[in-house]
């Protein structure tokens, strides 16, 4: 994972002119670009990791824009997509967004709602990095705690009180007590809510 | 008293003599009809072979039978009463006169007769000789005419068919059958119209030239003619009439007669006029409904440069608005929207020139260049479909004689087929060849090739029918509407197996006559 890369606008669209135009637009406004004509040159590129968002022609020979949007959620790419589409293609788009795209403009567009949906796809992209940076962080905490650790967290998140935890695990109430302390320093929780917040944030993804 | 004999028997004593009374037998033995001889009561006295074989008895059987047995059960009763009357008044209706009657034969079956009755008068008593004769062939051949004249008539009426004679010798009166009169709106009874004041009053003024030039050439040799003209009726409206002269001569080569049939043919005319302009119709929809097929691809095919022309423009002026833009970028962009206009231009053209409904007009064409024009269209469309279009043109191909629009709308419409018929393909080649070329026979062959799935088995016979069609949002009129075209241009569409698998579609148009032997420019 590259961390430091400047947040970069990736434009795909088969037309050389359109893709011109957009790189001219996204340079003046001083966003990094990068212009691809086709979703497969797109998907070698590896570019789908890097911070930024997609600006993506729905209608494309060879690999139509719904299709690398496919392509790309098979990946797990985060990427905020971002279809500009011709008139007549609303059922495409419609299904675009059910596909999870951020939205979708019809051409020709004005500049400055492209620019905003731009921007609201880069900061999309980078809040969703910030909240995956955070769940890294936290697996890696989880992973620090010792296996009777982990089973007194999960009693512990699962709202048991330390008495029940002792009886469930077979320990004295005052080891329990102790192995909790130790959770919340590794886990680094302010409190009790926190740790719950955390163990939840990564869990509930079917984890 | 009555004369019981045979024929083989000696000659009664009450015969008027031997010698008379032989002839008399062998006369009336010797006549086609039959003859029978009764007394003043009706009894039977003489019946001669042909009797006997008309009536099926034997004389023998019938002598001293009144006469009332030969007759069906109707008159037997009438036949005393004529006979009683006859006595008393000597009154007779049928004596000298001779009528139709019928009879009745021994196995009861009832015939028309022919019937005279003759008096034959001696001083002790009175006799009377039947002369009949049976006319039952010729009345049926008699209702045989009547019912074929009337089948006929009937026909004519139905057909709008008249047919009439003019006898040239005036050997017999001219026949017109009543459908000619009816024809023209004439009642039955109403005098023929002479030839003259048909050409005059009848026959349209733009077709009398024709039809007399007609009339003169069966004076002057031919034999026959075959002409069709209107006629307006007393009441203006007017007819189309197919007018068919046979002449007759006799051996001296002479006219003698001739033998017209007219036929009213305004139905026929009216439907052809109807169907052309329905087809005319159909052609105009069906390039509309290929649009609106295309319309998708053609909304994206305009809409891209319009894009490019914004997103240069919007660039632009936002470069213009940073004191440290180059104005070289600035000139690139204008340039850029210079190019989009004029190529989201040629692609209204383009599309106005398709979808007009204008007047079929030949021209000498171009192949290559309506190749190349209508390869935006088509080429716009195979790709949104992901199909690779290839378009093959062989060299120096002569000028076609066509209408421009007509010839697009055929290749769009094989084009769109062909692309249509690859939709299915996951794996494998997507890709429809247009080519042109010469044939050897010196047309210019025109095929569009597929890498589809061919034709079902159920499909082959049935897909140039109207409103056929394997697609789901078809009309079913696209190649109905193709080989009419390109039947109109004397040329023929079929389509072949492509190597592999897939369809060709092929059609033929005739070079222009102008351009033979002469290459393109």
């Amino acid at each position: 994972m590259i961390k430091d890369s400047k947040p970069t606008v990736f434009v795909v669209d088969d037309d050389a002119a359109v893709r011109d135009s957009l790189r001219m637009l996204l340079k003046s406004v001083g966003l990094p670009v990068e212009v691809f004509e086709s979703g497969q040159d797109f998907l070698d590129s590896q570019r789908d990791e890097r911070p930024g968002c997609l600006v993506l022609d729905i209608r494309m020979p060879g690999m139509s824009g719904l299709e690398l949007q496919a392509k790309l959620n098979e990946k797990h790419s985060i990427l905020p997509v971002i279809f500009i589409t011709g008139h007549g293609d609303v059922p495409m788009a419609v299904e675009a967004m059910q596909a999870g795209a951020v939205d979708f403009i019809q051409k020709p567009f004005r500049d400055q709602d492209l620019l905003d949906r731009i921007n609201q796809g880069l900061e999309k992209d980078a809040s969703s990095r910030r909240m995956l940076a955070e769940c890294n962080m936290i697996r890696k905490r989880l992973e620090s705690l010792t296996p009777r650790e982990r089973e007194v967290l999960d009693l512990v998140v699962a709202g048991k009180a330390n008495k029940v935890i002792a009886g469930d695990l077979n320990l004295s109430q005052r080891t329990v007590e102790i192995h909790r302390a130790r959770v919340m320093e590794k886990m680094e929780a302010h409190s009790l809510a926190h740790l719950v917040r955390m163990v939840l944030a990564v869990e509930q993804p079917g984890d | 008293m009555a004369s019981s004999r045979r024929k083989s028997d000696p000659k009664p004593s009450t015969a008027p003599s031997t010698d008379s009374a032989g002839e008399l037998d062998a006369l009336l033995d010797a006549a086609v009809d039959a003859i029978i001889v009764i007394d003043e009561r009706g009894h039977i006295e003489k019946f001669s072979r042909a009797a006997e074989r008309m009536f099926g008895y034997t004389e023998r059987e019938i002598l001293g039978q009144n006469i009332s047995k030969l007759m069906p059960g109707d008159y037997r009763s009438r036949h005393d009463d004529y006979l009683d009357r006859y006595r008393s008044t000597g009154e007779a209706h049928i004596i000298g006169v001779g009528r139709e009657a019928h009879a009745s034969r021994k196995d009861g079956s009832v015939f028309p007769c022919e019937l005279a009755v003759g008096r034959v008068s001696d001083p002790t008593h009175q006799r009377f000789v039947g002369i009949v004769r049976d006319i039952s062939a010729r009345k049926a051949a008699a209702e045989k005419l009547r019912r074929s004249e009337a089948a006929l008539q009937l026909a004519q009426q139905v057909a709008g068919i008249g047919n009439y004679v003019v006898h040239l010798d005036g050997s017999e009166p001219d026949y017109y059958s009543p459908q000619i009169l009816a024809m023209l709106n004439l009642k039955p009874d109403a005098e023929p119209v002479s030839p003259e004041e048909y050409l005059n009053h009848w026959v349209h003024q733009g077709d009398v030239a024709r039809l007399r030039s007609a009339l003169r050439s069966v004076n002057t040799g031919s034999d026959s003619f075959d002409i069709e003209y209107r006629v307006i009726l007393l009441d203006g409206s007017i007819r189309h009439l197919h007018h068919l002269v046979q002449v007759l001569r006799d051996e001296s080569g002479k006219a003698i007669k001739h033998v017209g049939t007219v036929h009213d043919v305004t139905d026929r005319r009216r439907a052809e006029d109807e169907a052309r302009q329905m087809q005319d119709r159909l052609t105009h929809f069906s390039r509309l409904s290929t649009m609106g097929e295309m319309a998708a691809g053609l909304a994206h095919e305009i809409n891209q440069p319009l894009t490019a022309i914004a997103t240069y423009a919007q660039a632009s002026q936002r470069l213009l608005g940073q004191p440290d833009h180059d104005d070289a970028d600035i000139a690139a962009a204008l340039e850029q929207i210079n190019a989009q206009a004029l190529r989201a231009g040629e692609v209204i053209r383009r599309l106005r020139a398709f979808v007009k409904n204008r007047e079929v007009k030949r021209e000498p064409i171009d192949c290559a260049r309506l190749l190349d024009d209508l390869s935006t269209l088509a080429e716009t469309d195979a790709r949104l479909h992901n199909v690779q279009l290839r378009i093959e043109v062989g060299e120096k191909l002569p000028l076609v004689h066509a209408d421009p629009i007509q010839l697009q709308q055929v290749i769009l419409n094989l084009v769109r087929n062909a692309i249509d018929a690859m939709l299915g393909i996951v794996d494998g080649e997507r890709e429809v060849v247009l080519a042109a070329r010469l044939t050897p026979q010196g047309e210019v062959e025109f095929s569009v090739a597929d890498r589809g799935p061919g034709l079902a088995p159920g499909a082959v016979e049935h897909i140039f029918n109207p409103f056929f069609t394997t697609k789901a949002t078809g009309t079913g009129l696209g190649l109905a509407i193709s080989r009419s075209i390109v039947r109109a241009h004397a040329g023929r569409l079929w389509h072949t197996p492509n190597a592999g698998s897939g369809l060709i579609f092929h059609f033929t148009l005739p070079v222009n006559p102008a351009s033979q032997g002469r290459s393109e420019e």
